[in-house]
């Protein structure tokens, strides 16, 4: 991963999370306090939120996969074939979890270089990604298009047939991650979110809003394992005296502090850390879209994928990945050194009046990258305006449930709210200074 | 009550509906979402090292916070230090 001789990477050149942003809030953390708020607004922030299923605890614990059949975990790999048998009730089923079929779940603390994938391996942009078929059934030519689907039907005897040989076009990945979520349940999910959020949503939306156009889509990602170092310097400050000079209505508070050069380093691991690996997916920047959305339903239990099967993609669209090891290595160096800085945090606690980081630096020891696609569902409403307007999405993960969004706002009912309550409020304001 | 005291009771309206306005086009839009990948990402750590070193005092500053505190701003990025090992070397020749 580094070049020993090489000279320090220039900063990464794009948008969102990484990047110079706000760290997003704690689940459930409000800047203002509900309880002060009218009762409808009140209302709508304190209904409940769609429920997301722990799979780290139902799945990711016992490492197990369960037969879908039954739920029973004894299960084996049938002999000679590429078939699961649960042994409880005979039920076979294709899915090898790449985890253990390809030792990605193990070694992160000898990783050295940059190890790739097959699937993750660099994109040949003089692959096309249309691929034609002879149908095994009745011999006709059937295209796939490779940027949104990998399985196709023979249009004339009905046969299916998928994608599954690695092309160098990025299309298909090393593992995939099966839809969990049905459509009735994401349906049911997207109907809450937006639920709480009406009072103030666009009129537009709000009649146009059907969550039963919610589509499927594999979406590319990269997920990387690292082994890295952070080092971070800066001065930090301890309070040693506090006092107020002044007279009565002139009172004015004071701090006297020490003053340290502060150092920190700390060795890490990094497990299955998800980056987009489509370029407009990455674009993060909440001015122009709301890719935000679908990258806060991240992270995904990728420790159950498994080994690719175009199978797993009938009926549903896909994305093509279209960014290559090297131009994701930023973006891994950047969210490295946010997980670094992450880590120092707790060890400048005694530094009450806080710590200024002025440098820090980042060793990449070695990475393993693994090319997948991700099940998500996504619903979208596109609202006019300039510049094309902008699209708005409302995602739900395809295996755990989370589910975020972004409802339009009918401004002026928005502005006449807050206008409301700062009248109300300075109306007190003005009361208690009049009766002083 | 002090003039101090007087103007920021007067700010009240103002700041009120302000925060109002920011906090639910927030809840809305979700703009301030992001893959909070510092918290939710499986970390392995090893325990972390480092010195602490007086170098001086700021006192009969006004400032609650040291300037420029950016402890919980994971996300902001600082001065990239060189990598461990580089062969930084001396500044490349000037062109002719």
């Amino acid at each position: 991963m580094t070049t020993p001789n090489g000279p320090p990477p220039l900063p990464p050149q794009y948008t969102g999370p990484g990047s110079p942003q706000d760290v997003p809030p704690r689940p459930g953390e409000s800047p203002i306090d509900p309880a002060t708020l009218p009762g409808p607004i009140r209302e709508e922030l304190e209904a409940p939120d769609p429920v997301a299923i722990d799979t780290s605890a139902e799945e990711l614990k016992d490492g197990a996969n369960h037969c879908p059949k039954c739920g029973a975990t004894d299960i084996r790999h049938k002999p000679g074939t590429d078939v699961l048998v649960c042994l409880f009730c005979r039920h076979e089923w294709h899915g090898q979890r790449v985890e253990e079929e390809f030792g990605f779940g193990e070694g992160h603390d000898t990783l050295e270089g940059t190890i790739v994938s097959s699937g993750a391996r660099d994109i040949d942009a003089d692959t096309s990604s249309l691929m034609s078929f002879k149908c095994t059934a009745c011999g006709a030519e059937v295209t796939v298009n490779t940027e949104t689907n990998m399985t196709a039907r023979c249009h004339w005897c009905r046969h299916v047939f998928g994608v599954n040989e690695q092309i160098a076009n990025g299309a298909v990945p090393d593992a995939v991650l099966p839809f969990h979520i049905k459509k009735e349940d994401a349906i049911e999910r997207i109907r809450q979110f937006v639920g709480k959020r009406r009072l103030f949503a666009l009129k537009a939306f709000k009649e146009q809003f059907t969550p039963e156009n919610v589509s499927a889509v594999y979406l590319p990602y990269m997920i990387v394992d690292g082994k890295v170092s952070v080092d971070v310097k800066g001065k930090g400050e301890i309070k040693t005296r506090e006092y107020t000079r002044g007279s009565d209505n002139n009172k004015k508070t004071y701090y006297d502090a020490d003053v340290y050069r502060v150092e920190r380093h700390v060795d890490f691991t990094v497990d299955d850390l998800p980056l987009e690996s489509s370029k407009s997916r990455g674009n993060l920047d909440t001015k122009a879209n709301t890719n935000n959305i679908i990258n806060t339903i991240l992270p995904f239990d990728t420790k159950n994928a498994v080994k690719w099967n175009a199978s797993y993609l009938v009926g549903v669209s896909s994305e093509k990945r279209d960014l290559d090891v090297e131009m994701l290595k930023p973006r891994l160096e950047d969210q490295a050194l946010s997980i670094g800085r992450c880590q120092v945090e707790d060890s400048v606690r005694q530094y009450d009046r806080g710590v200024r980081w002025e440098q820090e630096g980042l060793t990449v020891h070695g990475t393993r990258w693994v090319a997948m696609y991700l099940p998500v569902w996504l619903y979208s409403y596109h609202e006019p305006g300039r510049n094309g307007g902008m699209l708005h999405y409302i995602a739900v993960n395809g295996r755990t449930g989370e589910t975020m969004g972004s409802v339009p706002v009918q401004q002026w009912k928005l502005l006449l709210a807050a206008i409301t309550v700062g009248t109300f409020l300075e109306g007190i304001a003005l009361w208690i200074l009049g009766s002083m | 009550m002090s003039d101090d005291g007087s103007l920021a009771l007067l700010l009240l309206g103002p700041a009120g509906g302000t925060g109002l306005y920011w906090m639910l086009y927030r809840y809305y839009r979700n703009t301030d979402k992001s893959h909070a990948f510092e918290r939710e990402t499986k970390i392995d750590a090893k325990p972390v090292t480092g010195t602490d070193q007086k170098i001086g005092e700021n006192n009969g500053t006004r400032d609650r916070r040291i300037a420029g505190d950016n402890v919980a701003d994971f996300r902001e990025r600082v001065e990239r230090l060189p990598r461990a090992g580089a062969n930084t070397g001396p500044p490349p020749l000037p062109r002719k």
